[in-house]
């Protein structure tokens, strides 16, 4: 399960950094367009878009391996979760509606850090894929000693 | 913008800290790892910096397995940039880690945690490729020109930095010199260089420092006027020959003249200029200070069109510090200044060294070792006085001040600078008599040292 503490921040507008890897064990990394946890507390959804991260759905589709670092940029309270992906698929109108409110949080936080509306505006999340993960392992990422403890 | 064509300068804006950049690597069973990264750091056209503050994943990953995937933004217009890395090593001390290590230090007290945020190493990672992130944002990234093409610092720039910071560090005038010619050949490849201070009363140049050369020839002279040295000490400009004919050659004139004069029963009183007898290429640039010229830097080559307009330009630059120097120099105190070093002691079985036979001719104070000349002047007598009181008084330890004391040496009252003569004649012991050297002390104070049994006579006038 994901302890409740990180089951609210990720639905904080929290800025979504992937890590993944190929058959050499070369990293890869990209941004993640919106996160949310799903009911059974096990699992979360991720949305990343093609173009920018076709690199990424060739790992994810080959090994399967994910890491997530989630960190919210008005206080750098940042989580990453390790997991498996269960499934790629094109993101559907709910996948999208969710994908809204994190949205809008995320663009608020960027706004509250100075990073000016236009840029925050003009990144493209859409169309976009959604990729569902079993999360294995939870760990505590904000900056300073502690960083990289299980959570 | 050209994916092919870009390069890490192209992302100068990504390595300004604005927006964080995240790392991505992975373990040896697999298990991929992503965090953030305090500093990106640009080292070279191949190369960046990563700070390494906390023994975390990222580090014990990179020790198993030495790639990484580093996300970087252009904070103008939200691009991305992916950098593919591989380790290569960590440096924990040098201008790159002090560099990046303040910056992280004055974060870390601004938060209250400089204890916590500490860097450890800067772990240097040589970059493989550079990835456009295409599909970010909709904005147009910005045109090259808006670039300030002043953020990545010229590499001669650079050098003049790193050489003006050295020289203003030396402590004495003698190492302010010594760093000046050996900065000018590690940063700018000028392997033969010399050094000569005017005395404005004789009005001759004497070398009192030289790099490159088999004789350091210091103590030799060149009068105002005469050749490619003198004439820049009168002109108060700099000069650059190249293709110099023979008869411009003036280090080979001057030695020439030296070999004339030194017949089977002449004794040679010149010392050689140090001097390439067939150098391609001459620059010599004067010490101007408030309209004064102290001295004239000079740089020689065998090889053609190495010596160009630029480092003719670098050597001015150099020069002006040198002259700002070796003005302050002469202003220091003489207040002698001890170090806790111990002196060596007079060898009690003195009769059992090999002994070095000095003698003083009055007649033009110059000082002889075994038959061959070492040095005359005012250096002259300096060393005729040092040894004297040795042998008398058993003295082994003296100041600058008793010295410039004495009305038997004959130093202007006013505005001499004392140092200088005795680096001039340091040089000389090192050149011809290397078992009696003058070992400085601290600031104002040196000590005598020999290990040869010194046998001193004199020539009247």
């Amino acid at each position: 399960m994901i302890p409740p503490a990180i089951v609210d921040l990720l639905h904080t507008g929290v800025s979504v950094n992937v890590g993944t890897r190929d058959a050499d064990l070369m990293p890869e990394c990209t941004r993640g367009w919106g996160i949310w946890v799903e009911p059974d507390g096990k699992a979360v959804t991720l949305l990343l878009t093609e173009s920018a991260s076709a690199h990424t759905l060739l790992n994810l589709r080959d090994n399967g391996l994910i890491a997530i670092t989630c960190s919210r940029p008005t206080d750098h309270v940042t989580c990453q979760l390790k997991g498996t992906v269960s499934r790629v698929r094109p993101a559907t109108p709910q996948d999208y509606e969710r994908q809204r409110q994190w949205r809008r949080a995320f663009l608020g936080e960027l706004m509250a850090v100075g990073v000016p509306a236009e840029q925050v505006e003009a990144i493209i999340m859409q169309p976009a894929v959604a990729v569902e993960i079993q999360v294995t392992g939870v760990f505590a990422q904000t900056p300073g000693p502690g960083a990289g403890e299980q959570v | 913008m050209d994916q092919a064509a870009l390069t890490l300068k192209d992302l100068w804006p990504c390595f300004e800290g604005i927006i964080p950049a995240t790392i991505a690597t992975c373990a040896k069973d697999g298990t991929p790892n992503i965090s953030y990264v305090s500093q990106v750091h640009y080292v070279d056209p191949d190369h960046v910096a990563i700070s390494f503050q906390f023994f975390n994943k990222t580090r014990k990953n990179i020790a198993e397995h030495p790639f990484a995937c580093v996300m970087v933004l252009d904070p103008r217009a939200m691009q991305a940039y992916r950098l593919s890395l591989r380790y290569e090593r960590s440096e924990s001390s040098g201008p790159l880690f002090q560099a990046m290590s303040l910056q992280l230090q004055a974060i870390a007290s601004h938060a209250g945690m400089s204890d916590v945020f500490r860097l450890r190493a800067a772990d240097i990672y040589a970059v493989q490729r550079i990835e456009r992130v295409e599909g970010i944002t909709s904005l147009p990234t910005p045109a090259q020109d808006e670039r300030p093409p002043s953020l990545f610092i010229e590499p001669n720039l650079h050098a003049l930095r790193v050489i003006g910071e050295r020289l203003n560090r030396a402590e004495c005038l003698g190492e302010l010199l010594e760093t000046a010619l050996h900065c000018l050949d590690e940063f700018f490849g000028l392997h033969q260089t010399m050094l000569l201070l005017a005395d404005e009363k004789r009005g001759k140049l004497q070398t009192i420092a030289s790099r490159g050369y088999p004789e350091n020839g210091v103590g030799s002279e060149v009068g105002f006027g005469e050749g490619l040295i003198g004439t820049v000490a009168t002109a108060k400009l700099p000069l650059r020959l190249s293709g110099l004919d023979h008869t411009l050659r003036y280090a080979r004139a001057v030695r020439d003249r030296a070999e004339a004069v030194s017949g089977p029963d002449a004794v040679c009183r010149e010392i050689p200029l140090p001097g390439l007898s067939n150098a391609s290429t001459q620059i010599a640039v004067p010490l101007m200070l408030r309209g004064r010229c102290l001295g004239v830097l000079v740089a020689e080559t065998l090889e053609p069109l190495t010596l160009l307009i630029r480092e003719e330009a670098l050597m001015a630059i150099v020069a002006g510090h040198l002259a700002a120097g070796i003005e302050q120099s002469a202003h220091e105190t003489d207040d002698p200044i001890a170090v806790d070093t111990p002196v060596a002691a007079p060898s009690s079985i003195r009769s059992a060294l090999s002994p070095r036979s000095f003698c003083f001719y009055h007649a033009d104070d110059c000082i002889f070792v075994d038959g061959e000349y070492l040095i005359k002047n005012v250096p002259g007598r300096i060393l005729w006085r040092i040894l004297k009181q040795h042998q008398d008084e058993q003295r082994v330890e003296f100041t600058n001040r008793e010295l410039r004391m004495d009305s038997w040496l004959g130093l202007p009252e006013w505005k001499d600078n004392f140092e200088t003569r005795l680096i001039l004649l340091r040089k000389r012991l090192e050149q011809k008599c290397p078992d009696v050297r003058l070992v400085p002390r601290g600031r104002g104070r040196f000590a005598l040292e020999t290990s040869v049994n010194i046998i001193l006579s004199e020539k009247p006038a």
